[in-house]
């Protein structure tokens, strides 16, 4: 086997010029550093025009290309409705390497419900067998996410979990939830759930603002997410649980994560949805349905706190919180119709050409809330191997424009507001 | 295009009302009603029963909008606003001199006469118009025109009355 | 009025087809007074209700103004328990196309229903309400009632009370009273008036405020009980202190204003007994005037099913 020298890169990081010689020179795999940063699979690194390359090595010019670690998503949901599970783990598979992520924490869905040993036996055989992604489970926290009955704890973590999640369920019942967190704090396990009071958010359909009015539908209250990060927090301290916030909408809700953060609670991450950072309750305009999420897309003022917590690390990560929706769920109407949007395919051309580019973020700070937090916190692992998976480089061209269009998008639905747009970037992955 | 100016269309409005006043007006006293249809039928309705009044006979004004009694209506695109209809009378016994701008094809007056029947039995119903331009496609004839043309399929002819449009020709 | 297939809301409009729809609305209630109270305009086409709701006053008023137009009118009854999910409304969709309806009258509890409907047929869509959101043929009788009681909309004050929140008159009604120039304001009980800031209209709690903004008509509207699953307010207060009591009503006739209720009224909650008697009360004109409106918008929407379907 030969290597492969990339030559001419640019580390995003840094925007240090590099030469790279990726491959095995030896029997050992080898993992480099470079700004802390472990690169897999490189032997060497020399400032560009440095390194020596032998006569007919496969050399991959890499010149206006920036070189960075390939993204982490802690949030993607892959079941599509109507499609097999095997078909459905392919086809987010290839949308996540096109949007430039390596792997991702699967919710559990009624589809993929991961709450007992044989669905992750079946889950890791089918990944391993179709997905060009790595893909690790979030456990259920209770039976069917139906938030009574806890899931066998000690079983999912011996199948490598190490995430709980009813995904977008929210149970009311806090003593099951403080019982939950105690009893999985003695196995290291992370609960990731979504601010909320039940209560307050049923049968509310967007923000409540001018938009809501104007198109009579009933709004869902800030409060309720800020209450239900509140009241996670105090549960997770108390039963001294590491708790993981999933989707933050609120400038608020940004505001009691960096309190907790400032007075010490070492367990505590926090992530926003990209659509959270980009678009506000006034893009849903006529009923449009691609704009429907949970929680809601809010106000301007609202995306800028997130932003700011991004850039503070109150806000730990940026996930895609890629959800598939069929054609037919999301013509119905604006009530009917399921939340979510799908970005995997379009992540990081996304993230370049509307933050990046436009000077909200920086590359360092995508690079750790895309790259280096999400995976601390799903620590990937190799069961068989033993050791700490890590993210592969990938190689992103600044100067590649696209149209999202139905032939460029392989996760299976078309749900993004991003089709039909251009965006900037072309990803390349796997290198060798 | 030919035009006929404000002076010949006045005069043929009394050589009209002459009409009225010989022919129609004496076996229907007390019981004339001039009936315009919209918009400008009304207006030389409104003119001809002034006109008759002048010369002492009384004849009741009505006016109709017969938009909803087109046969071609769910053929045309556009629906134009409805102007009310004004027949403060039953025209039960009475007879109806119904005045319409111009007469071509017939289809107005049918549908004018399906109006008036749904007010009310009318003795008799006669057809009057400004001008007749030929192109019936209804059995359907005036019984009065103050104005025959010769006017080929496609040409429109248009006429305008002070009241409505603030001048006052018809041109074919 | 430009060819339109659909009356979803009143946004949806020009000026120049709300003046329209205005204008024939007067010259339909003419044909209320003939002897024979009916029109051939839409001779041979298909009116379909299709009310996911239950209300008997509107439908009856579409159907009433349906006939008048000499339409074949069917209803289609929808049992609200089978239908939960929006899917099912898809599907009645695809049938209601193999039926080649031509005009299609839809309630629905959820915001945005018609337009859906709208989209995917050919037939001319009437949004008889849907949700909080809309409810445009209310919208047009109102405005049509107030233009024959004071001979313009514009310049007249007009205050909304009762339960904005979750009202589509509301909605609808303020919006074409204020593209017509006339003014409007909420008054209701705090949590069911939205803030100005999202509506753009001034937003009372209580009598004095609306007296002393000196209106020209009160509109009480109904207070909703069956959409409220948790109580929004106290209802054994509503009528002390939002409703048109004995009192009020006095001072409403020494001011010489007009009430107004889309009907059906709960005497004795929004409104006290002496008040439907009261001599400027336009609830009745409003029933009246319903129809025309409702025959005035039928006749000048275009359904696109008479070509090549």
């Amino acid at each position: 086997m030969t290597n492969t020298y990339i030559t001419n890169a640019t580390w995003a990081l840094t925007g240090q010029k590099l030469d790279l010689r990726m491959g095995q020179s030896g029997d050992e795999p080898t993992t480099i550093y470079l700004d802390d940063i472990p690169l897999q699979g490189v032997n060497g690194v020399t400032d560009a025009g440095e390194m020596k390359i032998p006569e007919g090595a496969r050399v991959i010019d890499a010149t206006g290309k920036l070189l960075m670690p390939a993204l982490f998503d802690l949030h993607a949901k892959i079941e599509i409705a109507g499609c097999s599970k095997r078909e459905s783990i392919y086809r987010t598979g290839q949308a996540a390497l096109q949007g430039g992520v390596w792997g991702m924490l699967v919710m559990p869905t009624p589809g993929f419900c991961f709450d007992n040993a044989s669905t992750l036996d079946s889950f890791a055989d089918a990944v391993t067998q179709r997905s060009a992604a790595t893909m690790i489970p979030a456990g259920c926290i209770t039976e069917g996410m139906q938030g009574t009955q806890q899931t066998p704890y000690n079983t999912l973590a011996a199948r490598g979990v190490s995430i709980l999640s009813d995904a977008e369920h929210v149970t009311d019942n806090i003593l099951m939830l403080h019982r939950a967190m105690k009893y999985a704090a003695e196995l290291g396990l992370t609960f990731a759930i979504r601010g909320d009071v039940p209560a307050l958010t049923h049968n509310t359909y967007m923000h409540p603002g001018s938009t809501s009015y104007k198109l009579g539908l009933h709004g869902t209250p800030a409060c309720a997410e800020e209450i239900g990060i509140e009241t996670l927090i105090r549960l997770a301290q108390d039963a001294g649980a590491k708790l993981h916030i999933q989707t933050v909408s609120t400038a608020e809700g940004v505001a009691i994560i960096r309190r907790a953060k400032q007075k010490g609670m070492p367990g505590l991450t926090a992530e926003v949805a990209l659509h959270h950072l980009l678009y506000t309750h006034e893009n849903v305009g006529d009923y449009d349905t691609t704009f429907k999420t949970l929680p809601p897309l809010r106000e301007q003022s609202d995306c800028e706190a997130l932003l700011a917590g991004v850039k503070d690390g109150t806000i730990d990560c940026i996930v895609t919180d890629h959800t598939p929706c069929i054609p037919f769920a999301k013509k119905q109407d604006f009530v009917s119709a399921p939340q979510g949007m799908v970005a995997l395919d379009t992540y990081l051309p996304a993230i370049y050409t509307h933050l990046i580019k436009p000077g909200k973020l920086t590359w360092a700070e995508v690079i750790k809330a895309c790259c280096v937090s999400p995976a601390e916190i799903a620590t990937p692992y190799d069961q068989e191997e033993g050791t700490p998976v890590v993210a592969p480089l990938l190689l992103f061209d600044p100067e590649v424009e696209f149209c999202v269009t139905e032939s460029t998008m392989n996760c299976g639905t078309l749900n993004t507001p991003l089709l039909g747009t251009t965006l900037q970037g072309g990803v390349t992955m796997p290198l060798c | 295009m030919p035009t006929i100016k404000q002076a010949e269309i006045e005069q043929a409005l009394d050589a009209w009302a002459a009409h009225l006043l010989n022919t129609t007006a004496p076996q229907a006293v007390g019981k004339l009603a001039i009936v315009g249809l919209i918009s400008h039928g009304d207006v030389l309705a409104r003119r001809l029963v002034q006109k008759l009044k002048d010369n002492g006979c009384e004849a009741e004004y009505g006016a109709i909008d017969i938009t909803l009694y087109r046969d071609d209506l769910n053929l045309r695109g556009i629906r134009p606003a409805l102007k009310s209809s004004y027949l403060p009378f039953s025209p039960d016994d009475m007879t109806l001199v119904l005045v319409d701008d111009v007469c071509n094809t017939g289809r107005t007056a049918r549908a004018a006469m399906e109006v008036i029947f749904e007010y009310g039995r009318p003795a008799k119903v006669e057809l009057h118009c400004l001008a007749d331009r030929g192109g019936r496609q209804l059995p359907i004839h005036p019984d009065y025109a103050a104005f025959k043309l010769e006017s080929p399929e496609a040409e429109r002819i248009q006429l305008r009355l002070m009241e409505i449009d603030g001048t006052e020709d018809l041109t074919y | 009025m430009n060819p339109r297939k659909d009356l979803i809301t009143i946004d949806a409009l020009s000026d120049e087809d709300i003046r329209t729809i205005l204008e024939s609305t007067s010259a339909m209630k003419d044909i209320f007074t003939k002897s024979v109270k009916k029109v051939p305009a839409l001779k041979g086409k298909s009116v379909l209700t299709l009310f996911y709701e239950p209300s008997t006053r509107t439908r009856s008023s579409f159907e009433v103004a349906a006939n008048r137009l000499s339409a074949d009118v069917t209803t289609f009854t929808v049992s609200t328990s089978s239908v939960v999910k929006g899917e099912s409304v898809h599907d009645t969709i695809d049938t209601l196309m193999s039926m080649k309806m031509d005009y299609i009258i839809v309630r629905h509890k959820n915001s945005g229903i018609p337009a859906v409907i709208a989209r995917h047929c050919k037939a001319a869509v009437i949004n008889a309400g849907d949700g909080a959101h809309a409810h445009p043929s209310q919208a047009f009788l109102d405005a049509f009632t107030i233009k024959e009681k004071y001979g313009e909309v514009a310049g007249k004050r007009v205050v909304i009370i009762g339960d904005i929140l979750h009202s589509r008159v509301a909605r609808s009604t303020s919006t074409i009273l204020r593209r017509l120039g006339a003014e409007v304001a909420y008054m209701g009980p705090g949590p069911l008036v939205p803030q100005e800031q999202y509506t753009g209209i001034p937003r009372f709690t209580n009598w004095e405020q609306v007296f002393t903004w000196k209106p020209d008509v009160i509109y009480l509207l109904r207070v909703q009980n069956e959409r409220m699953d948790t109580p929004f307010f106290p209802r054994s207060d509503y009528h002390q202190a939002f409703g048109v009591t004995e009192e009020r009503l006095r001072r409403i006739d020494d001011l010489n204003l007009s009430i107004m209720h889309p009907g059906p009224v709960n005497r004795g909650v929004e409104i006290c007994d002496a008040a439907m008697d009261y001599r400027n009360c336009l609830i009745n004109n409003q029933v009246e005037n319903g129809i025309a409106a409702r025959m005035s918008i039928l006749y000048h929407l275009t359904p696109q099913t008479q070509n090549n379907d």
